[in-house]
């Protein structure tokens, strides 16, 4: 008897791990829901994993947007700099950017960091950023310690200063390594994201 | 000869995160087809015709905005971008305020026009009925006037660097005729688009400007250019690029003379994009068998003097004005600050107290500066007085002080600098019964507004002082040269100007001592070797004014005058035979030269029936 009670047992074990099976069935509809950045090539990419534990960068760029054209070859000094301390992205936004386009535009601005798409606009919620170029800073624990402008060379659309006298990315990313206070996020002036759906 | 030494100065754009692509696709769909309501915004009917009229011209492929708008589902992508930037005005960039004097090719958008925009974002920014969508623009390939005549190409490409502030860089381009053509027209391609903002020919007569270059057609840096000519030959026409310019043929009757020995100087402005670039402009030339007939002249108001800004000074006047000598049409206007220019703004005061707004920008922005046409002439008689008044911000408040912190301005060409420029493009009127040519009328008004300004102003003397010479105004003349050679004793142009004026008047002993001071500083001028000898002609002093014409004949061997003075100098001296070769190569350069043949035919005699 105790074996026959061990046996529904069993089956039930085993029924609960098919209903499981069940629900894990269901859920890759459910994920495919779930937004998910994307590598240049297309595979899905977890940054903040692929970071592993140091400070997380990303800045979010449109291939025709003009301004955050003009800073590419700050954006890529600055990652330079933190190569190594964190991880550095450069998001892509816009349905024009293809891996090809992706490619070519890297090349010809001269970026060498690492290059994600958002299509879905995963890191864009998650950073709470609104135009290109804006970044976003995570801590190593990834919690968000600044987004917005990546200083302050425009002042608005159409008026730039000869050179910036803020420097918010930067100043950000350093509290992201020594733990001091991030500076106050301060909207970025370039190309509305809402657009690059 | 009269001489003038004047200087001249030298459409980009940008709803909350969506689920899934699926949704955001049906979205989209959803959007395409939605009916529109009778208060709806749809592209189709309402923004389509503004944005293919205001915004397609640049917003093009290879036209210098960054992204094309000609189709709906181009303007969806920077929907809330182009809501934004109508706005703020931003976009499309048209600085001067509306006024009764309308300009041509006006890129101002109504209040209502911008409006709309704002409505078709917030409903959604639908497509509409496809009906309602109008013929999309039609825009002409290459060359906007046709296969040019003449297509040149900068020799030497420039490479803008990736990032650093704006660059002005010059490109000379050598005419390439070999006899006088007529212009009605250049169309400049100044290289890529996107980061040229803009471009504006000098015509370089002299070709002054090849000594800045370090080697030849290489080109040189520089905000703002001197172009020196030494003939009166008044700057008359503008050439000017900026995104979006439409190219017009100049009007009936005002093609630009263009000589061999010409130079075109490029003056283009360039700004970063992130990326080196290369830029090799052309420019296509359009002649014509039509010679000018009427003359326009580029009138200046400046005052660079007043142009001494505190740090921190939010608001520093600086005002210029001038009376127009005889009636005129003002065909264009062109206002010229730097990065602390402010509101600037130009009046005209009619003779009967009546007042015309010629132009006003109450937001300076040096990147978008242009040259603007009116839609018609805006005639201004003689008595009128033009004002111009330019406001300059040199605090921290101003994103575009170029110091930080700020520091004191003063009048200059670098772009750190500051300017208060004010052309005007006026076409004098003219009757058979003038007397003297309105430009040089106008020119000569101009220079004494501008001595009388600043006493001190070199140019301002010598160019007053030519007008006057050239109106047979002898004794004024005399006096404002030698105020140009006390301003620069060691300028031979002064020197030999001031002399050769003596020496018309008469004065041949103090002539002597300035064009021999000419000399001294430059002994291969010409002019001030030729005036000498014949100087000392009047005063009998054959033996040093032959010398000084044969120097004269080497510096220029083609010279009609100087070969038959020399011959004219060496007969007084008796020495028939070498004179005779002169009057003969005299008159091989100028078969009509008529004291060469009457001397000729004299000393011929003269050798055949040598007197006892």
């Amino acid at each position: 008897m105790q074996l026959s009670r061990f046996i529904p047992r069993r089956l039930y074990v085993s029924f609960s791990l098919l209903t499981a099976g069940v629900v894990l069935l269901a859920f890759p509809f459910a994920r495919a829901a779930q937004k998910t950045a994307l590598h240049a090539d297309g595979t899905p990419a977890d940054p903040f994993q692929e970071a592993a534990g140091k400070p997380a960068v990303f800045v979010f760029v449109r291939t025709d947007c003009p301004i955050s054209n003009r800073y590419a070859p700050l954006i890529q000094r600055i990652s330079a700099r933190y190569r190594g301390k964190a991880g550095f992205w450069l998001v892509y936004l816009g349905k024009w950017a293809s891996r090809e386009r992706i490619r070519q535009h890297e090349s010809e601005y001269g970026y060498k960091l690492p290059a994600m798409r958002d299509p879905q606009h995963a890191l864009v919620a998650r950073a709470q950023v609104q135009v290109t170029p804006e970044a976003a800073v995570f801590d190593a624990h990834q919690r968000l310690i600044y987004h917005g402008r990546i200083d302050n060379w425009y002042e608005d659309l159409g008026h730039s200063r000869p050179a910036a006298t803020t420097h918010e990315l930067d100043d950000a990313i350093q509290a992201a390594l020594t733990g001091k206070a991030p500076p106050p996020s301060a909207p970025g002036v370039g190309c509305y994201i809402a657009d690059a759906q | 000869m009269t001489s003038s030494l004047r200087t001249f100065v030298a459409c980009a754009l940008g709803l909350s995160s969506v689920t899934a692509a699926a949704f955001a696709q049906r979205k989209d769909l959803a959007a395409r087809h939605k009916q529109p309501t009778a208060q709806q915004v749809t592209f189709n009917r309402d923004i389509a015709p503004i944005v293919f009229h205001y915004c397609a011209p640049c917003h093009r492929p290879g036209e210098a905005g960054p992204f094309p708008l000609l189709t709906y589902s181009e303007a969806k992508a920077h929907a809330r971008q182009i809501a934004a930037v109508t706005a703020t005005r931003f976009m499309p960039p048209w600085l001067p305020e509306p006024q009764p004097a309308k300009f041509a090719d006006e890129l101002r958008l109504s209040d209502e026009q911008i409006a709309l925009f704002q409505r078709w974002v917030e409903q959604s920014a639908v497509e509409g009925a496809p009906s309602d969508l109008p013929p999309a623009p039609r825009f002409i390939s290459g060359w906007q006037l046709g296969q040019p005549d003449k297509v040149i190409e900068a020799e030497k490409p420039y490479t803008l660097p990736a990032t650093g502030s704006d660059m002005y860089w010059n490109f000379i381009f050598r005419a390439p005729v070999d006899r006088t053509r007529w212009l009605k027209a250049i169309e400049i391609r100044p290289g890529d688009k996107r980061v040229v903002h803009h471009a504006n020919i000098l015509v370089d007569r002299g070709q002054s400007a090849r000594h800045q270059e370090s080697e030849p057609g290489a080109g040189f840096a520089g905000m703002e250019l001197k172009i020196e000519s030494e003939n009166f030959d008044p700057d008359s026409h503008f050439f000017f690029w900026k995104p979006g310019t439409v190219l017009k043929p100049e009007p009936e009757g005002m093609a630009l003379r263009l000589d061999k020995d010409t130079d075109l100087v490029l003056n283009i402005h360039l700004q970063p994009s992130g990326k080196p670039e290369t830029i090799q402009p052309s420019l296509g030339l359009y002649f014509t068998d039509k010679h000018a007939t009427l003359f326009p002249v580029l009138l200046q108001l400046e005052n660079d003097r007043q142009l001494d800004i505190p740090p921190g000074q939010k608001h520093f006047v600086v005002t210029d004005k001038f009376t127009l000598p005889v009636d005129v049409d003002l065909l264009a206007i062109y206002p010229h600050a730097h990065y602390l220019g402010k509101d600037l703004q130009a009046l005209a005061t009619l003779p009967d107290g009546s007042v015309k707004a010629l132009i006003h920008i109450p937001q300076w922005n040096l990147n978008w500066q242009a040259v603007y046409r009116y839609a018609n002439p805006v005639p201004l008689p003689k008595g009128t007085t033009i004002s111009m008044r330019y406001v300059y911000d040199n605090s921290s408040d101003n994103v575009a002080n170029p110091n930080d912190p700020p520091r004191r301005v003063v009048a200059g060409n670098r772009s750190m600098d500051e300017m208060a420029h004010l052309w005007l493009q006026v076409l004098p009127h003219t009757s058979p019964d003038m007397a003297f040519d309105p430009r040089m009328l106008l020119q000569e008004a101009m220079a004494r507004h501008n001595v009388e300004k600043n006493p001190a102003d070199f140019e301002a003397h010598y160019n007053l002082a030519a007008m006057l010479m050239a109106r047979g105004e002898q004794a004024e003349a005399i006096k404002q040269f030698e105020q140009a050679v006390q301003l620069r004793p060691q300028d031979a142009t002064a020197n030999n100007a001031l002399g050769a004026s003596l020496l018309a008047a008469g004065r041949a002993d103090e002539a002597i001592s300035y064009l021999s001071a000419a000399l001294k500083v430059q002994p291969d001028n010409f002019d001030a070797q030729y005036n000498l000898a014949n100087a000392l002609v009047s005063q009998e002093k054959f033996a040093e004014a032959i010398e000084h014409y044969r120097a004269a004949v080497r510096l220029r061997p083609g010279d009609a005058n100087a070969e038959a003075n020399l011959g004219g100098a060496l007969a007084e001296t008796g020495n028939l035979a070498e004179a005779k070769v002169h009057f003969q190569r005299a008159l091989q350069i100028d078969p009509h030269h008529k004291l060469a043949r009457e001397n000729l035919e004299q000393i011929s005699g003269d050798l055949n029936h040598p007197q006892p």
